[in-house]
Order: structure tokens, then sequence, then C-alpha cells
């Protein structure tokens, strides 16, 4: 085997009181895939994003090739050959698929400029590796999700790069395409390429890799062939217990109206009749790819489409929602998968955020009441055990745990008839992910109905009565909690019938 | 109050963004006091404060947009235009001054709701475009309307607003400290001053939780265009007549006072408590340049000076300056630095 060639000593990272990474050692070598586990928020993405120049570290040194190296921007990364793929799609929309596969400065050139013909050609050639069926002359934007994963991926491999990092590339691609991913990963670690691999699916792990290592709350926990591992060692390790019997009471179903009763809801060319309902007190789980219009469905029941179609009858009384505020009149609130962006604003403080929804149809010339306002903020802070300083705190300075609790008490305040929740534990540590689960029991036990959709299946088994799987804005199939398998969840989201 | 809890208050405010504007509004005011004597009498502190009156309020009219992360190019030649209406409205139409001042702020609120409000608000245009078309928009209006000529108004009440004094301070001073406390109120005491500010931080967020976002647009932009129509009364009062020929950079100056007072472009951040020291500042340079004989253009460069550095300060304070400053002093991209150890 050959010898290290990215190699990271002692990585110490923060974000604010946070710390995402405690003095981790990793080593990626030539000629072998390396497999990086570990829960949501354990530090895997942080980890690599160091590796990748994406961010600094604290403290600690990376070497390539045994020579110490600060890489203060991703193109020195890239210029080191070091190529990376993350969850978030980095490809411009406006671009050629092409012109996103060769960016910068990779470009075929003759004397007068760029050389179009041959970009294009080496385009094709690089998709025609992974056995991708895609026009390199169409803007990247046009593409569905998991041919732009693709195409991001397509472009690491272009880069001739000695290390190749592939975070969590899997999550949105169907079956036969995360196949022929695996096969060109296996090629280029037989020409000595070293590839670090992130993926939740432990079928993959066991499948690909070939060194595992584990991350918990940010310390490297354990490491090694993964021949010595089996899966629930690798569990064990990975949530630092055997896995604990999390469980909820399940509601019998009962014989009486739903809360919500939506039918043949449409929004043309995305979502195509979806028919669900939701009793009181009862949790419903949306299941499925990323893509797969799990969360474009919150958002039409929300209110965020305004030409949706369809009946969506909240306590017998039908409609569909052309604004937020139209949605919330008739008894929903929802927590998006953003927090950032949709769920929080990020500059103001808890109290204004905890108060926002609940206030927001009150007159606007009013004046808050303070004093109001302080006791239930407190009380909210209490209840769901938010760790701020004072409710006059800006909630950006929160962990994104405790802003997530932020959000969940502001829609809870407003006692929602129907509870929308998308991710509601994405990004969130794990204490902070069982605090969530508790909170989401209560408020099921004062008789509110749930809608959630996550890409966490075992999120979806813990906290759900019904897991609807959704495939091209479809409802795939509706499972009750025993027969949600893993395997039947995949099997259902990748299509099969 | 126990002392920690002083020192606590005292960092708090040495954290505000326009901390470094209230010490250098303190140093030249000294500054000028000392070496100038006809700086610090009566008459000359009269004149500063009812020279800032008309940059007041237009500032705090553009503090509200910016809050909401808009702009707005036309509230000078909304200023003019609603001079010349007012002009109208006395002259033309005989209405008297009481009435006319109602009148007029009206004008600058239905025109500011109505026009940039309901474009940028309701239809969701792109604010500068917008604000830049009525800006032209505005101007050829009023060139039009006045037949750009300046049209004398003759009222001793209206003369009275701008310069008659009332328990100690110049009217103009009155009126600006009314609008400061109203603003100020509105800003912080109410789900709408609320509403200005998570419509900033996030349009998206703000949306999803109820907020009326197209309204608090609307309605900022009215208040915007009413204090635009506000200064323009005190521009009459002042100069006696309707101009076509004020207001033209009245909007670079108000905006430089909005970012001094630590209100940022991007919406979200800093209020019109910050705003009254960006104009103070810029009132006291002009008025004690001019007092020193100092030419003009000199306020504009020191001007010009003070506003990128306080912003680069606040830069530095945030801790993202040298990133930057490295980003873009790097001439070579591609060899990795080899780490100093």
């Amino acid at each position: 085997m050959a010898g290290a060639v990215l190699q990271a000593r002692g990585i110490e990272k923060s974000y604010g009181p946070v710390k995402a990474l405690r003095a981790v050692d990793f080593t990626l070598r030539g000629g072998e895939i390396h497999g990086l586990v570990g829960e949501n928020g354990s530090g895997k993405s942080t980890l690599l994003k160091v590796l990748a120049g994406q961010l600094t570290a604290d403290a600690g040194s990376v070497f390539l090739d045994d020579r110490a190296v600060r890489f203060t921007d991703p193109a020195d990364a890239m210029a080191a050959g070091i190529a990376t793929v993350t969850q978030e799609t980095t490809l411009v929309p406006d671009l050629s698929v092409a012109e996103n596969i060769l960016l910068g400065p990779r470009k075929p050139r003759r004397w007068w400029g760029i050389d179009w013909r041959r970009t294009r050609q080496r385009a094709q050639e690089m998709l025609a590796r992974l056995d991708l069926e895609i026009d390199p002359g169409v803007p990247a934007g046009s593409l569905r999700p998991e041919q732009q994963q693709m195409v991001e991926i397509t472009r690491a491999l272009s880069m001739d790069a000695r290390v190749v990092i592939l975070d969590e590339p899997t999550s949105s691609l169907p079956d036969d395409q995360v196949a022929n991913l695996f096969e060109v990963v296996r090629a280029l670690r037989d020409q000595g390429v070293a590839v670090a691999f992130v993926s939740h699916r432990f079928n993959e792990i066991f499948d690909l890799v070939d060194h595992v290592s584990v991350l918990r709350d940010g310390e490297m926990v354990g490491g090694g062939p993964v021949g010595e591992y089996d899966r629930a060692r690798l569990v064990h390790q990975m949530i630092g217990r055997e896995l604990e019997e999390l469980s909820f009471e399940q509601r019998p179903a009962q014989d009486r109206d739903p809360v919500l009763r939506v039918r043949g809801f449409t929004l043309t060319g995305r979502i195509h009749g979806v028919d669900l309902s939701v009793e009181r007190g009862q949790v419903v789980g949306l299941a499925g790819l990323v893509g797969s219009g799990r969360s474009t469905l919150l958002d039409g029941l929300f209110g965020l489409e305004p030409e949706a179609l369809g009946s969506v009858e909240v306590d017998g009384a039908a409609g569909v929602a052309a604004s937020p505020v139209a949605a919330m009149r008739r008894g929903f609130g929802y927590v998006p998968a953003d927090r950032k962006r949709l769920g929080a604003v990020m500059d103001m403080s808890v109290r204004e955020n905890l108060m926002m929804a609940r206030t927001s149809q009150h007159s606007r010339i009013r004046r808050p009441q303070r004093a109001r306002e302080r006791d239930q903020c407190d009380r909210a802070i209490g209840d769901y055990r938010i760790v701020t300083p004072s409710a006059d705190n800006a909630v950006k300075n929160l962990s994104g745990g405790n802003q997530q609790k932020v959000v969940l008490a502001k829609w809870v305040s407003t006692a929602p008839k129907v509870l929308l929740l998308d991710e509601p534990t994405r990004g969130v540590d794990v204490g902070a992910k069982a605090e969530i689960y508790k909170l989401l029991n209560k408020v099921k036990e004062e008789d509110v109905a749930i809608l959630v959709s996550s890409s966490e299946t075992a999120e979806l088994q813990l906290l759900c009565d019904t897991i609807l799987v959704m495939h091209r804005g479809r409802v795939a199939a509706s499972l009750s909690r025993e027969e949600a398998t893993d395997a039947r969840i995949a099997y259902y989201g990748m299509g099969h019938k | 109050m126990s002392a920690a809890r002083s020192l606590q208050l005292a960092r708090q405010f040495a954290a505000r963004r326009y901390f470094a504007v209230l010490i250098l509004l303190a140093a030249l005011f000294a500054y000028f006091s000392v070496t100038q004597e006809r700086f610090l009498t009566s008459g000359n502190i009269d004149a500063l404060i009812t020279g800032s009156s008309i940059l007041w309020m237009v500032a705090i009219g553009l503090t509200f947009v910016m809050l909401t992360g808009g702009f707005d190019l036309s509230l000078g030649s909304l200023l003019a235009m609603s001079g010349i209406a007012m002009g109208t409205f006395m002259n033309s139409w005989g209405v008297p001054l009481g009435f006319a001042i109602v009148m007029t702020l009206a004008f600058g609120l239905l025109v500011g709701s109505l026009v940039n409000g309901v474009l940028i608000g309701w239809a969701q245009l792109p604010f500068l475009v917008v604000t830049l078309g009525t800006l032209t928009l505005y101007s050829g209006i009023v060139s039009l309307w006045s037949d750009q000529a300046t049209e004398p108004v003759e009222s001793d009440a209206l003369t009275g607003l701008a310069f008659n004094h009332a328990l100690g301070l110049p009217v103009p001073a009155w009126i600006m400290i009314g609008v400061f406390l109203f603003a100020l109120f509105v800003q912080r005491s109410t789900y709408f001053g609320r509403d200005v500010y998570a419509v900033g931080g996030s349009v998206e967020a703000a949306r999803l939780s109820g907020v009326r976002v197209r309204r608090t647009l609307i309605a900022v932009y009215g208040i915007a265009g009413m204090l635009a129509a506000l200064a323009a009364v005190m521009q009459v009062a002042r100069i006696g007549a309707a101009s076509p020929q004020v207001g033209g950079q009245v909007i670079f100056s108000a905006a430089a006072a909005v970012l001094l007072g630590g209100t940022s472009f991007a919406g979200g951040i800093g209020g019109v408590g910050g705003t009254v020291f960006g104009v103070l500042l810029l009132g006291t340079l002009e008025n004690g340049l001019s007092v020193s004989g100092v030419a003009p253009y000199w306020q504009q460069i020191i001007t010009g000076i003070i506003l990128v550095s306080v912003v680069a300060l606040d830069r530095i304070q945030q801790g993202g300056f040298r990133p930057t400053m490295r980003r873009l002093m790097r001439t070579s991209r591609g060899s990795p630095t080899p780490a100093t150890e």
C-alpha cells in the first residue's frame, strides 16, 4: 500500500462556543478508499472542509506528502490536486455542463482564447466515463437534482486529482448511478488516488471502502480496516452506546375525521395528485430521495406555491392557502429545512423570533407588551431548554440545535392544528436531536396533527405512526411503522412498484 | 447601579456600530470650539442645527428603507417635487399654510408609497432600477411643473417655522427632535418596527412567519416619501420660495449619514439612533469648515475619507477585513501557501 498522501494532525475547529473538532487525526493513503462515518453534527463535513481548504482550522496542521500546507482558499486545495464533491451544489446554473465540468482555467485553449469545441469534447468524454447521458451544451441549472450531482462528481473526477473527497455524493442518486459511481471510484483507487468517502448508508460503506474512521461529537473515536467492522460495532462507535430504544407511544388509528385531509394536491410538473390525511395527535412522515417532492409538498400546503390545485381540508374547512398568512389562519405552522434563511431571522433576538409568528396578525401600529412577552419567552426558553444567555441574544449566536428549538417554539406558540416540519434535525448535534424528538412528542400529546419530512429513515421510524414514501412528486407507498423497514423505504423511494 | 452593571452597559455601548462616529463627532466639535471662536456661539449652533434639518429628515426616512435592505435614490427629486407642490398649493390654489403643509406631507406619502412602494413591495421590481427611474421621472416633472423657475412663497408664519425660536431652541430643532423621537418609537416599540428589521434580516423567514412583507415595504417607501416632503416644507420655509434647484445631492449625503450611523446596505441592522449621529457629524463638518473659511470642496473630500474609514473600521471590528484584504492582494491564485511554523 502506498504512503500517506494527505494527512491531518490535531485539527481543532470551533463554531462560536460549539467545538466541532477536537484534536482530530486523519490520514488518506494513495490507492485506498477511506470511509468517514459518524452521526450528523459529528464533524465529518467540517473535517473534510478543512482538508479541502473551504474552512481554516483553529489549530493543527495539514500535510500533503509530508509537507505542511495551509490552504486559505478552495482554489489552493484544487491546485494542489484535491478535488471535492460536497452535499451542496456548487454548479453555476447559467453556465453549460461543459463549462461547469471544466470550470476556471482548465478549459483547453488556443492562442486566441478558449477552444470551445475541444472543451465540449473533453466534457463529453468525462461524462461517458460515468455512463451519463447528459448533453454538455445545456445549462447546468436545467438538469434534475440527481443529474446535477453527477455533473458535480464528473467535475471532481475530471481534475486528475491525487485526492478525491466525496461528502455524501450518493444521497440523491438512484441505484444504477450509484453503481456507476462506485466503479469509477474503484478505478481511481487502482490508479493510486486517495479517496475519502462519506455516506449514511451502511451497505455503501461496507461495499466500497477499504478503511473506515469513526467521528463522534468532534472526536475520532475509532477506525481500522473495514474487515474488522460489522454493522453493530460501527453503530456502537458512532453513537457511543448501544442503540437506545427511544420509543414513542403509537396512537391507534382512530375512527374519526382527520384534522388534515389532502385530496389530489397538484403542482404542475412537480407534485401529482397527492392524497394524505393526518389525525389529531398523529405523526405522518414523508420519506423519499432529495427532489422527490417532499419539501415542495410542505411548501405548497403552507401557501408558498400560489398555483397549487386540489383540496386541503383542515377540520372540515376546505380550501388551498395562497399565502403563508392564509395558511396560518387555517391553523398551519411550518418549520422549514433551511433554518438560517427561512426558519429564523438570524440577526434578531430570541424574543423577537419567538414572538414573530404569533404576533404577526396583530395591528402593526400596536405596541408589543414587554412584560407579557418576557414571561412568555422565559417560559418557552425553560420548556424547550433553549440555551441562551438571555432572550435578547441574537439567534445567530445560538448553536444549531438551540436555533431549531427557537423555530419550533415559535410555531408551537401559535397553537397550530397542523404542524409541518421539514428536516427537523438537520445540522443539529446528537443531544439536541433527542431533545427535539421529546418536544415533538409533547406537541403530539397536545393533539396537534404533525406532518414531518426527513431524509433520515431512522428519524421517521422513530417519530411516525405512518410513513408515506414519495417518488417524483407522487406518494409511492404508505407504510405503517411496522412495515417501514429501511429496505422497503429505499425500494419505494427509488421508484420501484 | 453597581459598578459591574455600569461597566457592562458601557461595553455594550462601545460595541454599537456608531460608537466611532460618536467619538469623531465629539472630537470635531471640541476641535472647532477651541480653534474657531465663532463656532461655539449660539447663533452658529442654531445655524448648524437648522442647516442639518433637511438632511436629518431625508436620512431618517432613508434609514427605514435601508433597514429593509432597500434604497431610495429618488428622495432628492421627490423633495424638489414636494416643494413645487407646496408652492402650487399655497400660491395657485390659495390653500392656507396649515393645510398646505398637511397636503404636502400627504403628497410625499402617497407618491412614495404608491409609486416606489407599490413597484418595489407589491410588484417586487428591483429597488435600484425603480428608484433610478423615479429619480429621473420626478426631476422631469419638477422642471415641467415649475417651468424651471423659482417661485416665491410669501408667508410670515412659514418663515417663522425656519427662523423663530421657541423655549430657547430654534423651531426646526423642535421639529427634528419630534420626528426623531417618533421614528425611534415606531422603530423600537411597534410591531411595524419589528417587521422592518425582520424583512431586512431575511425576507423569506419573515414571510414564512406571517409578516406581510409587501405592506411593510409599501409603508417604508411611504414614510421615506413623507419625510422627504417634510424636508421640502423646511426647505421652502428656509429660502422663502419653491425652487426646482433643490434636493440634488441630498440623497448621497443622507446615504453617508445612514451608513456612518451603522445601518448597513444589507438591511436588518442599525437604526435611526445611529443615523442622527451621522447627520450631526456631517452637519458639524460642513458648518465648522465653513466657519474656518475652508473651501467647500474640502468638505466633500473629508466626508468621503471619513465614510470609507468608518466602514473599514467597522469591518475590522467584525474580523472580516483581513481575509478580504488577503484575497484581494494575493496576485497568483493557485500555489498553496506553505504554513509558517
